[in-house]
């Protein structure tokens, strides 16, 4: 009697359909370390991307926004903190903004059509990405301040937390971007979307 | 190069298609139920229906000797359909999977065929005389997720899977009394049930939509969701390949593709049409479409929709030039199954595609 009754009262009861069952199973997909889809990548320090920033400056300022591009592109940030991996991104962003639009598709194809080229302009995808994210991304610390100081919420902010950095409006570090956005997908196609979405080294 | 061979059957997305031997029975798997259709003429009229499942049948494949069907399921089923006087009579598989089956594909031996499913795990199923039954056997290390798609080598002992863990993997699905000692090959020389010869991946790791081993089954290729393929050359067991050769397009990624020689494959996916590539272990390319782009102002139904008289008609009925809501490509929506119809020596003269689009096309090399 007893055991027909807890029979019943345990399959009367559905609660045992919410058990995710996948959780308890150490095989499962749900446990599955992502990790082991890439190979180890090397950790860059705040000091490493701080002195990658000091190298492409200077090409910049030798008039070699190329091989500034390419400086950053060649040594992205997958695995660093997450203060590492802004200031990165910085650092592209401020490469991005001093190439003149009329030069963009001719140096993003020279790129492109050089040996590896096109894993560097999948790069350059994932932190046109990063950047369009913006504060969303990387919400904490630094950033919050001067998010908050931009007349328009878009979310995206890069102005004021570096020093000595002009003032520019959000609206146009966005538009950048974009443009950016544009001419990469006129040179490496959808593809490129297709792969900054898939993979799995993140900067 | 000949027009495409375009068959509409219905408005349905075919999750899978296979031809007979002879190229005149066309199986597709349709919602829950496979269709058998029956070339008359040029076209192909519906000829008999294959219930069993209850819920998508998500592959079917026909054995080009025996005639023998088989399809899988979400339902956790696969079923072999014989062939007799009367109709098709279904068997059931033990697959012993808790999770849909994915993927079908008989072996070139045709004792044997291989199910992926979702449960981690690919059934190679072989037909056991004692108990007239089809058993299975399970591959399971070191599969991590789903299986999206299997590949057999021509010796139908080695068998290459995609998984969504972004893995390509080359098995030994050798099974005691059903297969002869294989030949040693690149891919190794002892070779018993679960040996893995091969893991690969690529830069971006994406989920792999197909595997496809070369006609002597001494390279393979696979096409991953970042748009790339990638073209493992293997120089011996335990030993790291030769060449891993990976192209990233620009396109969309692809979702099937078969080899055309040993310097050709043919694949395509998301962008509705076949693509080209060639090359060898020193390097691959995309080489371009197969498909000639319809023009507008070439042949007569484009002339006449440039006509003035019908700008202005088109303008008048609808308040617009003209529709663009046809894609170019004979496909209009994703090709999710590309296979080869007609050649042979392992170069294909013809080859056959299936999409979302509820169309079966056959396409000239």
């Amino acid at each position: 009697m007893s055991i027909i009754q807890q029979h019943t009262a345990s399959s009367l009861s559905d609660a045992w359909r919410t058990i995710n069952i996948d959780a308890l199973d150490p095989e499962s997909s749900q446990n599955f370390d992502t990790d082991t889809l890439h190979p180890p990548l090397p950790e860059a320090s705040e000091a490493d991307v701080r002195a990658l920033n000091g190298q492409v400056r200077q090409l910049l300022r030798g008039g070699d926004s190329e091989g500034a591009l390419r400086g950053c592109l060649e040594n992205p940030v997958y695995n660093g903190s997450e203060v590492a991996k802004d200031a990165h991104l910085q650092t592209v962003i401020e490469v991005l903004q001093s190439i003149k639009a009329s030069e963009m598709t001719p140096m993003l194809q020279r790129i492109y059509d050089s040996v590896g080229g096109s894993e560097l302009v999948d790069v350059l995808m994932k932190y046109l990405y990063k950047g369009m994210a913006g504060g969303s991304a990387s919400s904490g610390g630094l950033r919050t301040p001067t998010r908050n100081l931009t007349p328009q919420a878009t979310g995206f902010s890069q102005i004021g937390n570096r020093p000595g950095s002009t003032n520019e409006s959000t609206g146009a570090g966005m538009s950048v971007l974009l443009s950016w956005h544009e001419k990469v997908v006129d040179v490496a196609g959808l593809g490129s979307i297709q792969r900054c979405m898939t993979d799995w080294r993140k900067v | 190069m000949a027009s495409p061979e375009v068959h509409h059957l219905f408005h349905r997305p075919i999750a899978d298609h296979s031809f007979s031997a002879d190229r005149q029975t066309l199986a597709v798997a349709k919602d829950t139920s496979v269709e058998l259709y029956g070339r008359a003429g040029s076209a192909f009229k519906l000829k008999d229906e294959l219930k069993g499942h209850d819920k998508t049948v998500t592959g079917v494949d026909i054995a080009p000797e025996s005639g023998r069907i088989v399809t899988c399921s979400q339902d956790r089923n696969a079923l072999v359909w014989e062939p007799s006087p009367t109709g098709y009579k279904p068997t059931l598989v033990l697959l012993r999977i808790a999770r849909a089956a994915t993927f079908v594909r008989w072996s070139p031996s045709e004792t044997k065929f291989a199910v992926g499913s979702g449960d981690r795990v690919i059934a190679i199923c072989y037909f056991e005389e004692e108990n007239d039954w089809w058993v299975s056997k399970h591959l399971k290390k070191p599969i991590r997720s789903t299986i999206t798609t299997v590949n057999w080598h021509p010796n139908s002992v080695l068998l290459a899977a995609g998984s969504t863990d972004a893995h390509a993997r080359v098995f030994s699905s050798f099974i005691k009394g059903v297969d002869a000692r294989p030949e040693p090959s690149v891919w190794g020389e002892r070779l018993p049930f679960n040996t893995v010869c091969g893991e690969y991946l690529n830069n971006s790791a994406g989920w792999v939509h197909s595997v496809a081993f070369s006609p002597s089954g001494n390279a393979l290729a696979f096409a991953a969701h970042d748009s790339s393929i990638t073209v493992v050359y293997p120089s011996g067991p335990e030993q790291p390949p030769q060449a891993v050769v990976s192209v990233s397009t620009q396109l969309l990624p692809f979702m099937s593709m078969v080899w055309n020689g040993e310097d050709e494959i043919i694949a395509a996916g998301y962008d509705c049409e076949a693509f080209r590539f060639n090359g060898s272990a020193s390097g691959w390319q995309l080489t371009g479409t197969l498909e000639a782009k319809r023009r507008p102002g070439l042949g007569g139904a484009d002339a006449r929709e440039e006509s003035a008289l019908n700008m202005f008609k088109q303008m008048d009925l609808k308040g617009k030039v003209n529709d663009d809501t046809q894609l170019k490509t004979v496909h209009q929506n994703t090709i999710t199954t590309l296979r080869a119809y007609q050649g042979s020596n392992g170069s294909v003269s013809k080859f056959s595609t299936s999409g979302v689009d509820g169309r079966v096309v056959v396409w000239s090399t």
